[in-house]
């Protein structure tokens, strides 16, 4: 494959132009996925450039794998094969921002908290706290359709993306969906992309919602003595009208995390409930009410805290999946996706698990939406890892969910499909690459059946 | 009279009483609500996702091609049959499979009204968020294929924004299942890509949906104008002062007196537009939101406004706006709904246009829309009797529809394309853009077998709005 990525390199710098490309082997390292490094990275700044490269690709037969800042180019299968890093860094512009029509057209390497800034001058926001934080780009961010904890009150960037223009394998670049909050002219193809990981086309603009501020917020801290006494209250406060923004549902290792270089800072050894509303003056004091009176009831005391603090504990929500794995090399972090009465007993079991193979265990729950993120660390040796992670996917199964191996090291992805077993409905999967990406040149072997 | 082989074969599929086949029996399936095309061969109801595989079956052995249809009610003509075929009607397919309140979730056939699912589980305080003001006949497969809106989507989103998996019928009779009860499962969100597909991807036999809570308070306004520009101007003032209405609905003065005189729901006849303005969520936030869009209101002129003090007021005033087309059926033979998206902030300068369309082809065009949204709903009047009418009906919707692509819009915000604007795709889609929808279309439904000549342009007429002579009620 060298010498065709050689030939190649030639169209691409006549493409983009020689300062747009790198063969530089740190560079190249840099862009490495599940340890494999691309022969060269091309940085594009228009949308026609990013068409042209995956054109000259396809053509010559070149694997491509695009990224904005790569911190999530650890979830998937080992890519089969990777010759071209296309990254979008330069690709920053926003090209349509109506405040009143609470509409936004961005490029995907435009990072969230750029966009945040923009459109607080405005009072508005796009909702959406995903692993990485303000750092996170909004290609990267729809492309795993990522979502934090503020998935619980505004949903995901499904909920969120009015249209697209992606780049196809063909070099054409197509658009779909538009810049209005309703339409349903045609297939809505934005649907396949959110979450598609890079492997059917290359995102190259987007049109976002964007929601009013809320006015004031505030965050709320229940210690619940159990995960049983979690669960009950769970239940109670998704049977109120209080419309949480935030909910999360942490073990005592992911409240320390949580708590982590705030004064908050005290040992917890039980199970946390963390919640933020948002509102007016009004609508905040009779949250805390209607929160104070039905704790009282279930005998949890409701601790309250705002400002930095609160700020700083979202940020490390945020962080967790990251960051944790930095703290501790080889640590395994799984999603599980489960219905909402589950998320508990998935918890409970997790534990059990992480405890009989003696590791530690901290986890991050959005129980009002069913998801856990769950980072187990110092296994004795990968064979533990391997089984334990086994075992935590067929309890999320016999729970009526399924599980997706976020983060673990390379080794063990040989044996495993990070993303579970695909259902029924794979055929029709592997058909839709076949339509889009014939030639197989985008993340090849990285979704889910390694397609 | 002894059935032809075709229905020979659908009874042994089904039942002999799950199969229509006489002329006359066969006259209603010509229709939806946009208007009639042809007759289907024959018209089967299954009960069972079995017997869909071998209906399918039997349609591809007599290579006739297959039309889902729900309730009928549809405004592009998705449930018509474009050249031949069976129709696949879904009305015995209507039980609710599981209903688990704890998961939010209900698990329903497709032939399950939409306004029958939220009377379901409204005692334990939940509801299906998607409402069509069609709700009380429409059912939830129906919503599925057009990815259905309503006047109070514009909170809380349309019908894909609460659908999390389905089971399908392919046309090769390959039975999938996407999506999950769980919320994000692993791989590419099928779900997502057949909401909305009219029918022509998949056949749709059970629905997985979230369940919403129910608010502690709501409140009704209706706000009055004098001026249509003001009420218009009033839209976008609310949303900037960061308020998103659960509904944000506007009637014109014509549109009024038709629902007053068929409704007697307490509008004003004598205004020239009037919003109705729905706040809902917890009591505190209600009462101050319903301050500010009073006042915003105001500053934009409303001549009065007015706030319903029942349960029983609040129902009327929606049962006015939700019978409204049927209303404005009374006065005229014929009427033709229009369904184009425009960015909120535009609506202004769209009724004017609206308003010069009207003058220009002669005709009275009622509007009556999801303004929050900005999605209008122009509803032309017009006798079908008179073929020039009709030609003139079909050039001013067209005027319309490029008029809100021309403003960044869509020619469609819910009541999908259909048979009704396939040739108008172009207008949104270029060719790389089409030949991308096909592939999709390619892998669901290779031979074409299911719901032909909709959604993609056929080509054959070119660039043309479908508007059929017996358009109307
Ligand atoms: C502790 C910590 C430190 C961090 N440090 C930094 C930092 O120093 N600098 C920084 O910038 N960010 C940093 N991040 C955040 C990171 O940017 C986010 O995780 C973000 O959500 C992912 O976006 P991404 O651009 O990294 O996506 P990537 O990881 O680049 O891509 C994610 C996936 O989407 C695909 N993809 C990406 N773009 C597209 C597209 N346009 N079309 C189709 N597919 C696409 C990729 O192939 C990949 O499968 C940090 C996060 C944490 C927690
Ligand atoms: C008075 C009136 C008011 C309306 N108001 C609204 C409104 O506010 N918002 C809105 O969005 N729409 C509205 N509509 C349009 C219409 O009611 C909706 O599109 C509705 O969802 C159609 O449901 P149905 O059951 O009648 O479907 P049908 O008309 O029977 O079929 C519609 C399409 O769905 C397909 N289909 C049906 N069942 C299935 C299935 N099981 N699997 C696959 N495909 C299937 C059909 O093939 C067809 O293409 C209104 C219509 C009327 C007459």
């Amino acid at each position: 494959m060298a010498s065709s990525v050689q030939s190649a390199h030639m169209e691409f710098a006549a493409w983009v132009g020689s300062d747009h490309l790198s063969d530089d082997p740190a560079v190249c390292r840099a862009a490495a996925v599940d340890g494999k490094a691309p022969a060269l990275v091309v940085y594009p700044s228009t949308a026609e450039e990013v068409a042209g490269i995956l054109r000259i690709a396809a053509t010559a037969g070149l694997a491509v794998i695009p990224f904005r800042n790569r911190t999530q180019l650890d979830i998937g299968n080992p890519p089969e094969r990777y010759d071209v890093g296309l990254s979008l860094k330069e690709m920053n512009n926003v090209w349509h921002y109506e405040p009143s029509d609470l509409t936004i057209s961005v490029e995907p390497g435009m990072k969230l908290g750029d966009l945040q800034y923009l459109a607080a001058q405005d009072h508005l926001w796009l909702p959406l706290d995903p692993p990485g934080g303000v750092k996170a780009s909004v290609g990267g961010m729809l492309a795993t359709n990522a979502t934090g904890p503020l998935g619980h009150g505004y949903g995901s960037p499904r909920d969120m993306v009015l249209g697209m223009k992606i780049a196809t394998t063909e070099g054409k670049i197509i658009k779909t969906g538009g810049r209005v909050v309703k339409n349903v002219a045609g297939y809505d193809l934005a649907k396949l992309l959110l979450g598609s990981y890079g492997t059917l086309g290359v995102i190259v603009e987007a049109n976002l919602k964007l929601y009013p501020l809320p006015r004031q917020r505030a965050t709320y801290v229940l210690r619940a003595k159990s995960l049983g006494m979690a669960r009950e209250l769970r239940r109670r406060i998704l049977a109120t009208p209080l419309p949480f923004l935030r909910f999360l549902l942490v073990n005592p290792a992911g409240a320390r995390w949580l708590r982590q270089g705030t004064p908050l800072a005290v040992e917890s050894t039980k199970p946390e409930i963390w919640m933020e509303a948002g509102g007016s003056e009004r609508v905040l004091e009779r949250t805390q009410k209607s929160l104070e009176d039905l704790c009282r009831e279930a005998g949890v005391s409701v601790e309250t805290c705002g400002g930095a603090e609160a700020e700083s504990v979202w940020n490390h929500a945020s962080e967790f999946r990251h960051a944790v794995v930095e703290a501790q090399p080889g640590t395994v972090v799984v999603r599980a996706s489960l219905p909402i009465a589950a998320c508990e007993e998935f918890l409970s079991a997790a534990q059990q698990e992480a405890e009989s193979a003696q590791a530690e265990f901290a986890a991050l729950g959005s129980p009002g939406v069913g998801t856990v993120h769950a980072a187990i660390s110092g296994f004795r040796d990968l064979g533990e890892a391997g089984s334990t992670i086994r075992r935590l996917r067929e309890s999320a199964k016999q729970l009526g969910g399924a599980l997706v191996v976020e983060r673990c090291p390379v080794e063990l992805k040989a044996a495993l499909d990070v993303w579970g077993d695909p259902g029924d409905d794979f055929d029709l999967m592997r058909k839709i690459k076949a339509a889009w990406d014939p030639q197989r040149i985008l993340a090849p072997g990285r979704m889910i059946g390694r397609i | 009279m002894n059935p032809p082989p075709l229905v020979r074969d659908l009874i042994r599929a089904t039942s002999r009483q799950a199969v229509l086949w006489r002329k006359e029996d066969l006259l209603l399936y010509e229709y939806d609500a946009l208007s009639a095309l042809r007759q289907p061969e024959a018209v089967v109801f299954p009960t069972s996702t079995q017997e869909v595989v071998r209906v399918i079956r039997v349609a591809a052995r007599h290579g006739l091609p297959v039309i889902p249809r729900g309730a009928g009610t549809g405004l592009s003509g998705g449930a018509t049959v474009a050249e031949r075929g069976i129709v696949v009607g879904f009305s015995r397919m209507n039980k609710m499979i599981e209903i688990d309140l704890e998961n939010q979730r209900a698990r329903v056939q497709p032939g399950v009204v939409n306004l029958d699912l939220s009377a379901a589980v409204s005692d334990a305080g939940y509801y299906f968020a998607p409402d069509p003001s069609s709700q009380k006949a429409c059912t939830v497969g129906g919503n599925v294929a057009e990815n259905s809106g309503g006047p109070h989507t514009l909170a809380y989103g349309v019908t894909t924004n609460h659908v999390l998996g389905l089971e399908v019928v392919l046309p090769d009779g390959n039975v999938v299942h996407t999506g999950a009860k769980f919320w994000d499962r692993p791989g590419y969100d099928l779900t997502g890509l057949l909401v909305g597909s009219e029918g022509t991807l998949g056949i749709v036999t059970e629905i997985t949906v979230r369940l919403s809570r129910l608010p502690e308070a709501v409140n009704t306004l209706v706000a009055i104008y004098d001026r249509v520009s003001d009420a218009t101007q009033t839209v976008a003032a609310i949303t900037a002062r960061g308020i998103t209405p659960a509904a944000l609905e506007m009637m014109d003065g014509f549109t009024l007196r038709a629902v007053e005189a068929a409704t007697h729901a307490g509008y004003p006849t004598d205004s020239a537009a009037v919003l109705l303005i729905e706040v809902e969520g917890l009591r505190e936030a209600v009462e101050e939101q319903t301050k500010t869009i009073e006042a915003v209101c105001r500053e934009h002129s409303a001549r009065e406004i007015r706030r319903a003090r029942s349960a029983e007021e609040r129902a009327l005033l929606w049962k006015g706006r939700k019978n409204a087309f049927g209303a404005l059926g009374r006065i005229a033979p014929n009427y033709y709904v229009q369904d184009g998206v425009i960015p909120r902030t535009r609506l202004p300068e769209m009724l004017e246009y609206t308003a010069e369309v009207e003058k220009k082809y002669g005709l009275r065009i009622g509007n009556i829309f999801h303004a929050g949204d900005g999605n209008l709903h122009p509803l032309i009047m017009f006798d079908a009797r008179d073929p020039s009418q009709c030609d003139r009906v079909s050039r001013a919707a067209k005027d319309l529809m490029v008029k809100c692509v021309e403003m960044g819009g869509s020619i469609t915000g819910e009541h999908g394309v259909g048979v009704e604007k396939n040739e108008l795709m172009p207008l949104l889609f270029s060719d790389d853009d089409l030949a991308m929808l096909r592939r999709i279309k390619e892998v669901f439904n290779p031979s074409g077998l299911l719901n032909p000549g909709k959604v993609l342009p056929t080509g054959k007429i070119c660039g043309e709005l479908r508007v059929l002579a017996s358009v109307g009620a």
